[in-house]
């Protein structure tokens, strides 16, 4: 967070007004429509960096649908944000970003779905000081420290209701165990044919 | 310790004239030495749900043209994307159904309580924990209410070849055959069936006083269907029976043509191919070119080995989403057997299904046995996957993915079920590849 970026209220509403194109479903084998891997290369291209490689683009078409499918539509919606003039006209990030998209990004998909880093106003904040800070950037007009304790505490705040709902779902799980070790034993109800 | 349940609670609807029949099942001089007390355990309310789920079959279309998503599926994938763990995990967006990723047999097997939703009440939660045919242990999560949702199932399939599952209070209505080491054996009385009598047997002569009590015993039972699957019909055509059923209904295991011809000649009726598995229930039923769907909200798809759809036609994995069972929404369920997917007009039919074949092996005395005695046999081993094959020496060869069970394990459990001259190999196997097949659990060089 060393440099100072863009301002904040700029972005969270870009992110907000992210066209329906970049929230439609990525093309994964040939399941769903918008091709990522041509999306972002292109966006570092307009960055000033080369395009991706075939490798590269194999990550961003491929995979596990349960894993990746969150990943790349919040890949997406990044491109949407990095397609800011702020970044376009300074052209410097084009060599990070194909890291933070396959890195850091995919651990912040794990913990929410895509569409609410566009639909609520906390995670919209979220994602803009995420990005920020893994390119070093801080807001403009914050310090450094302010800039830390602001996404520590969005952070926080998601964290902990991801670590209540999976303490919940937790405690679900353990009632359907106990209740299914008790009932393993008893009478089921009597059916007229088998499988 | 086999919780007991009281008459009230196993039969709350029981009437006098259903007494009295469950009392004639019990003392008949040929019943078989029963080892279970079960009920319907259906309820007022359950009633009205099983008539309720009757009538939609009757009353509802099956037309669909290929690609159409019914409206029914929208609302229920929605659900489950809100309300069932697994699903929700996908972080799915439901309204792009053909999008949501696939889950299967195994997914089940390691959690089956993340497919249960969260607004599902617990209290009514029963468990049935199935050993397979096809060798892979499960525990489905039920309610009572769907195992009596079955008969009207069987009552349509029963219906499409002209014959009808009447359920008259004072008589059986089904009687379900089994033929195997052991198995739960009871006899109970449905009150959707008007007081009828469902009898569930096993033909193993150890299960009787006198083999030919199991002739006996039926005859005197006269139900209206059997049910069962191909091997217990074997060896129900081999008793010197007088009486006839309506008609033979075959679950569980492919039904080879041949044996379905040599049993219709043999019984003088209708022996019908019914699709089915524990998850899901009866899905279709065979007529003369392909299997028709019974279920209303079960949606049929057919995937290639990644997961997408594949036109009309082409041959691939029977996925299925929605079902009756409250405890296991199943949304875009891959469930391991492979078929067509045809129109008939704007009815779908599933053609070339390649189910669960039935295997024959036999033990070294030359006893037939059961595929589904191996797979309890082997269920307390933790075994990853596995391959079983009978040459035609009668020798075994079980091949085995490696894990934390020793082949001597495996020898031991084979040998307590086959007899200790019984000659079998255990060998290693690799890790599964990505093969377009179906996995072969168990075949047998024995003619069926």
């Amino acid at each position: 967070m060393k440099m100072e970026g863009p301002q904040l209220e700029i972005l969270t509403r870009r992110v907000a007004e992210c066209p329906v194109d970049f929230l439609a479903e990525p093309r994964i084998g040939a399941a769903g429509s918008i091709p990522v891997a041509a999306i972002v290369s292109d966006l570092i291209r307009d960055l000033g960096g080369d395009p991706l490689t075939l490798r590269q683009s194999t990550g961003f078409s491929k995979g596990d649908a349960k894993i990746g499918r969150n990943h790349l539509r919040l890949v997406l919606i990044t491109c949407w944000l990095f397609h800011d003039p702020w970044f376009l006209n300074r052209k410097e990030c084009a060599n990070l970003l194909y890291l933070f998209l396959t890195g850091p990004l995919t651990d912040l998909s794990a913990t929410t779905a895509a569409e609410k880093f566009v639909s609520e106003p906390d995670r919209r904040e979220e994602l803009v000081r995420f990005c920020l800070k893994e390119l070093d950037l801080r807001p403009a007009g914050e310090t450094i420290a302010q800039a830390q304790d602001r996404l520590a505490t969005l952070s926080t705040a998601e964290r902990r209701r991801v670590i209540r709902a999976a303490r919940e779902a937790e405690e679900r799980a353990r009632a359907i165990r106990e209740a299914m070790v008790r009932r393993a034993a008893d009478e089921a109800a009597a059916k007229a044919s088998r499988e | 310790m086999v919780e007991t349940l009281s008459e009230t609670e196993r039969f709350p609807l029981l009437t006098e004239e259903g007494r009295r029949l469950l009392r004639r099942l019990h003392e008949n001089e040929f019943a078989p030495r029963y080892n279970h007390h079960c009920g319907d355990r259906l309820t007022i309310e359950g009633l009205r749900r099983v008539r309720d789920f009757e009538i939609e079959l009757k009353s509802s279309a099956q037309d669909r043209h290929p690609g159409d998503i019914p409206s029914w599926l929208l609302d229920f994938t929605k659900t489950c994307c809100r309300d069932v763990p697994h699903y929700r995990g996908y972080k799915a967006n439901p309204a792009d159904f053909f999008s949501i990723p696939t889950c299967d047999r195994s997914d089940l097997s390691r959690e089956p309580w993340s497919f249960v939703p969260d607004t599902q009440d617990l209290d009514d939660l029963i468990v049935y924990c199935t050993s397979g045919t096809t060798g892979h242990p499960l525990d489905v999560l039920s309610h009572p209410v769907v195992s009596s949702m079955y008969l009207p199932l069987l009552r349509t399939a029963a219906a499409t070849y002209g014959v009808a599952l009447e359920g008259r209070q004072g008589h059986v209505a089904i009687v379900l055959i089994c033929f195997q080491k052991s198995t739960l054996t009871y006899a109970a009385i449905s009150a959707y069936l008007d007081q009828a009598g469902l009898v569930k047997i096993n033909l193993n002569p150890a299960d009787w006083r006198h083999p030919a009590d199991r002739a006996r015993f039926l005859d005197a039972c006269r139900p209206e269907i059997y049910t069962g699957d191909p091997i217990s019909f074997m060896e129900l055509a081999s008793l010197a029976m007088q009486s006839r059923p309506k008609a033979l209904l075959s679950t569980a295991m492919t039904l080879p043509p041949r044996l379905q011809k040599f049993l219709e000649h043999h019984f003088q009726c209708p022996v019908i191919d019914i699709y089915s598995m524990n998850e899901a229930g009866p899905v279709a039923v065979r007529d003369g070119t392909g299997h028709v769907p019974l279920q209303r909200r079960l949606y049929i798809e057919i995937l290639d080995k990644d997961g997408l759809s594949c036109p009309p036609g082409e041959r691939g994995e029977i996925t299925l989403s929605g079902g009756f069972n409250p405890y296991l929404p199943l949304l875009r369920y891959r469930t391991g057997d492979w078929a067509r997917l045809e129109y008939r007009g704007t009815l779908p039919v599933l053609k070339d299904l390649e189910g669960r074949a039935p295997v024959l092996f036999r033990d070294a005395r030359g006893n037939v046995v059961n595929s589904i005695d191996i797979s309890s046999a082997l269920k307390p081993l933790a075994l990853v996957r596995f391959e079983l094959h009978q040459n035609a020496d009668g020798s075994l060869r079980l091949r085995m993915q490696k894990g934390e069970t020793t082949p001597d394990q495996v020898r031991h459990a084979i040998l307590s079920l086959f007899g200790d001259d019984q000659k079998v190999d255990v060998e290693g196997m690799e890790s599964p590849c990505d093969s377009p097949f179906k996995v072969i659990q168990y075949s047998s060089d024995y003619a069926f």
